[in-house]
């Protein structure tokens, strides 16, 4: 039912756009050139291989969701160790996530100044998306996921647009050949991921979840949607461009969009990336709500505001010490590799500690 | 209120002539041979109601047979003081007799007409609608609802005042927590004077600091009905001619009775028409703003010629000039809303003609921006509800400024911002945002478009109604 309470635990559908909506970003204007650097002709099928792993990672999750009964990360850790002793880990995650919420709304707006106000600091417009993001994560989850939904639909009219392309898209430009001309090394391959993480917070979100939210298979299909988009865009940018244009082009899926032309308005590459602060906006909540989270296990007694301010002003603080769009990248990058070792390691330390307990339980009965 | 209204004690013919005192409304008429007194404020009693039910029995009465008449259903013995002056206030004759009070309802029923509905007008379908005088309103009601269901509670609001609200909901329909709570909110109320429905809503709504109503008032009866057999609870004030219905999402803002009293698809067209008139609204004099301010490589080479000789005589940014042309049109707005009918045409003809066509001719302003302007400002009286409309056309305002300070992205700021706030509302405990989230996608056939009556068989969720399913029309 639609009442409002406290208790109100998240629903399949919610779960779905929640997911989808933390890893759709800015960095799909450059996942085309990524995927063309690194893995050459027909680099678009590697979406699939990164799908298969975030799945494979995703039921990592959802073993210690299940052997876990949903409880939260805190409860399942705090029960096998002295909470003193989790102190570094909760300051660890809460460093990892609130830096990487401020590095993608920095991203985003680094893009948006370089294609529109060359003149303004990009912290200037950092202020007002931080401020969303701060109105939007002091509200808890229920409103966040409400608030997600309804920019999802903000931002998912923008697909049909890629229909303009068909009729300059061509098959021969794929090839038959597929990963030739590519230069794959593990740094490159961490950079792509990157455009995928962003699912591994529902560990975050164990406790607001019940047997009917169907957690792990709702947050597959968000993964699974979102692969979904990233390999359409990806074809579509593959068979628009040639490889060697693919490769050299910074953001070919904004410069795609700025061959759209309508009687009354052109080179709306502008507005659809004013559009993108949406999903930007959703990322970021959700990497600062999630610090949120873990800072309150760390300060119990602290005030939700208090807390959700000062990591807000700490990622804004931070936030000026990568100058450049290649700095912020660069340093996602670094970041990326912390976030995909969170993503592995987290859920298997939860099963490794609930299979500890549940055997010491057993033994002990 | 001095301490007499507040403690309750045994009702004399004294002590309610000193309550009265300086009244000089009040009436105290005395029959010597039967020993009984009528005490009555003549300015809301009818002098016909008062002869019949009072004075000609009384007239034509015997000392003994005065227990007799007071057995009379009509006669309301009172006991209590305070019960009694508020009888006299709303319109009730006290008779004292043999140590005995008795109240005879002779209210009068003078106030306005039905008439059409000023702001929610229909093409087709009814055009009667409620008034200041909730009586009338209530028949209204209660003429299209034939079933012993629709119950109405009456309550109270206002520490002076004292003015009645009823409570209307449909039994087995109507959740009863809603019921509950509506009746706990009115309850809750601490105020001197609640004037209006419209005030009232104000007083009892979930979040008192948002810009957005989150209680929808209308002023139709059939709209009043659609409601209760929704499941939703409706609220009617005395001397308000607009109702309430709890609870109630953003959308339903949107929808008029003529959606249902037309063509499926005419009523889904214009409700799509109406969506589209927000996005115009909102976005229109804001996109001008941020495109001829940043972003003058979206405008195609052809309309870029045609703006640039329009702007080229204008001495202001496109921001000063944009706010000057819709300050006008509110000025020209709020003028012709305050004005006498007549007066306000003329203000129409003054506004949009001289100061439209003196502003371009004057280099004041552009062309395309009087017509952007114009534009929204009709999209703006599009949307059927007024306190929605007026709403959204503050918020205009906010979105100009920020399309002048950050351009395309100041635009995407504000909508973030307005869905931020939107989805933080919530209607008697239920989200305003329903049925987008919480998701219900089987109705958004009655919220997004206006499907056949067959297709509808089932009550909106989020009133939570205690029988989901409609009766299903035969075909």
């Amino acid at each position: 039912m639609s009442t409002l309470q406290s208790s109100e635990k998240l629903s399949p559908y919610h779960i779905v756009i929640l997911v989808y909506m933390t890893q759709f970003g800015v960095i799909i204007f450059s996942l085309p050139q990524l995927l063309s650097k690194a893995f050459g002709t027909n680099g678009w099928v590697m979406n699939l291989i990164f799908a298969i792993i975030v799945i494979v990672n995703m039921l990592l999750i959802g073993a210690a969701y299940w052997m876990g009964k949903g409880k939260s990360i805190f409860v399942i850790l705090e029960r096998a160790m002295p909470r003193i002793m989790l102190y570094p880990l909760y300051l660890f995650l809460m460093f990892v996530w609130s830096v990487l919420g401020c590095l993608v709304a920095k991203e985003y707006v680094l893009i948006f100044q370089m294609i529109a106000f060359p003149t303004t600091h990009p912290m200037f417009f950092k202020i007002a998306l931080d401020l969303l993001v701060f109105w939007l994560m002091i509200q808890g989850i229920y409103n966040i996921s409400k608030s997600i939904t309804m920019l999802f639909y903000l931002t998912i009219w923008m697909l049909p647009v890629v229909c303009f392309f068909y009729a300059d898209f061509s098959w021969s430009r794929l090839t038959p050949f597929f990963f030739r001309e590519g230069q794959p090394s593990p740094v490159e391959f961490v950079n792509i991921f990157a455009s995928y993480l962003g699912y591994e917070l529902i560990l975050m979100v164990f406790p607001y979840t019940d047997k009917k939210s169907k957690l792990i298979k709702s947050s597959i299909i968000g993964s699974l949607l979102l692969a979904f988009i990233y390999t359409y865009l990806c074809i579509i940018t593959f068979g628009f461009f040639s490889l060697r244009q693919l490769q050299r082009m910074a953001f070919p899926l904004l410069d795609l969009m700025a061959y759209i032309k309508f009687p009354f308005i052109e080179r709306v590459e502008n507005l659809f990336f004013g559009a993108f602060l949406f999903t930007t906006v959703a990322t970021v909540v959700m990497y600062l709500w999630s610090a949120q989270e873990t800072a309150l296990q760390v300060f119990k007694r602290a005030n939700v505001k208090l807390v959700a301010g000062v990591l807000v002003i700490f990622a804004y603080v931070i936030a000026f010490i990568p100058d450049t769009l290649s700095d912020v990248q660069h340093w996602l990058g670094l970041f990326a590799q912390l976030e995909i070792g969170i993503a592995f390691i987290l859920p298997l330390l939860l099963v490794v500690v609930l299979a500890f307990t549940k055997n010491k339980k057993e033994a002990a009965s | 209120m001095s301490n007499s209204q507040t403690e309750s004690s045994l009702p004399t013919l004294a002590h309610t002539l000193d309550q009265f005192e300086d009244c000089m409304d009040l009436s105290h008429r005395e029959f010597p041979n039967l020993g009984v007194h009528a005490v009555y404020l003549n300015t809301l009693i009818s002098g016909a109601k008062l002869q019949n039910e009072v004075f000609k029995p009384l007239h034509d009465l015997e000392p003994d047979q005065l227990t007799t008449l007071f057995q009379q259903s009509q006669f309301e013995k009172q006991t209590d003081d305070k019960a009694l002056i508020l009888g006299i206030l709303s319109g009730k004759a006290a008779v004292f007799a043999e140590e005995q009070v008795y109240l005879i309802d002779v209210r009068g029923a003078e106030g306005r007409a039905i008439t059409n509905s000023e702001i929610e007008t229909t093409i087709t379908g009814p055009h009667d609608a409620l008034t200041e005088q909730v009586s009338l309103s209530l028949m209204l009601i209660r003429a299209r609802i034939r079933s012993t269901h629709l119950k109405i509670v009456k309550l109270s609001v206002g520490e002076i005042t004292k003015n009645d609200v009823y409570i209307l909901y449909i039994k087995d329909i109507a959740n009863m927590d809603n019921v509950q709570e509506l009746k706990q909110r009115i309850s809750d109320i601490e105020i001197d004077a609640v004037h209006d429905t419209n005030m009232l809503i104000q007083l009892i709504d979930d979040r008192p600091y948002a810009l957005f109503p989150q209680i929808l008032t209308t002023e139709r009866p059939d709209a009043v009905v659609s409601k209760l057999v929704a499941g939703r609870v409706v609220g009617i004030m005395d001397g308000s001619p607009s109702a309430f219905s709890v609870p109630s999402t953003f959308y339903e803002f949107f929808s008029s009775s003529d959606d249902y009293y037309q063509r499926w698809m005419l009523g889904t067209a214009t409700r799509m028409l109406r969506f589209f008139a927000l996005i115009v609204t909102v976005s229109l004099t804001a996109l001008y703003v941020s495109v001829t301010t940043f972003h003058y490589e979206m405008i195609p080479e052809n309309l870029l010629m045609t703006l640039v000789e329009s702007r080229s005589r204008v001495p202001f940014p496109p921001l000063y000039e944009a706010l000057l042309m819709e300050m006008t049109i509110e000025l020209l707005r709020e003028a012709g809303a305050r004005l006498p009918t007549k007066i306000g045409q003329t203000i129409g003809i003054v506004g949009g003609i001289v100061i439209g066509q003196a502003a371009v001719q004057a280099g004041f302003t552009s062309n395309i921006l009087i017509i952007a302007v114009a534009l929204s400002t009709i999209a703006s009286f599009v949307i059927p509800n007024y306190t929605m409309s007026a709403s959204i056309r503050l918020m205009r305002f906010g979105f100009i400024l920020l399309a002048g300070l950050w351009g395309n992205l100041g635009i995407a700021i504000g909508i973030t911002a307005t869905t931020i706030h939107l989805c933080s509302l919530i209607s008697m405990k239920a989200s305003y945002v329903t049925p987008i989230a919480p998701n219900q996608p089987y109705e958004w056939r009655d919220v997004f478009i206006r499907a056949p009556f067959n297709l509808l068989k089932k009550r909106p969720t989020q009133s939570r109604p205690m029988n989901m399913t409609r009766v299903k029309p035969k075909r």
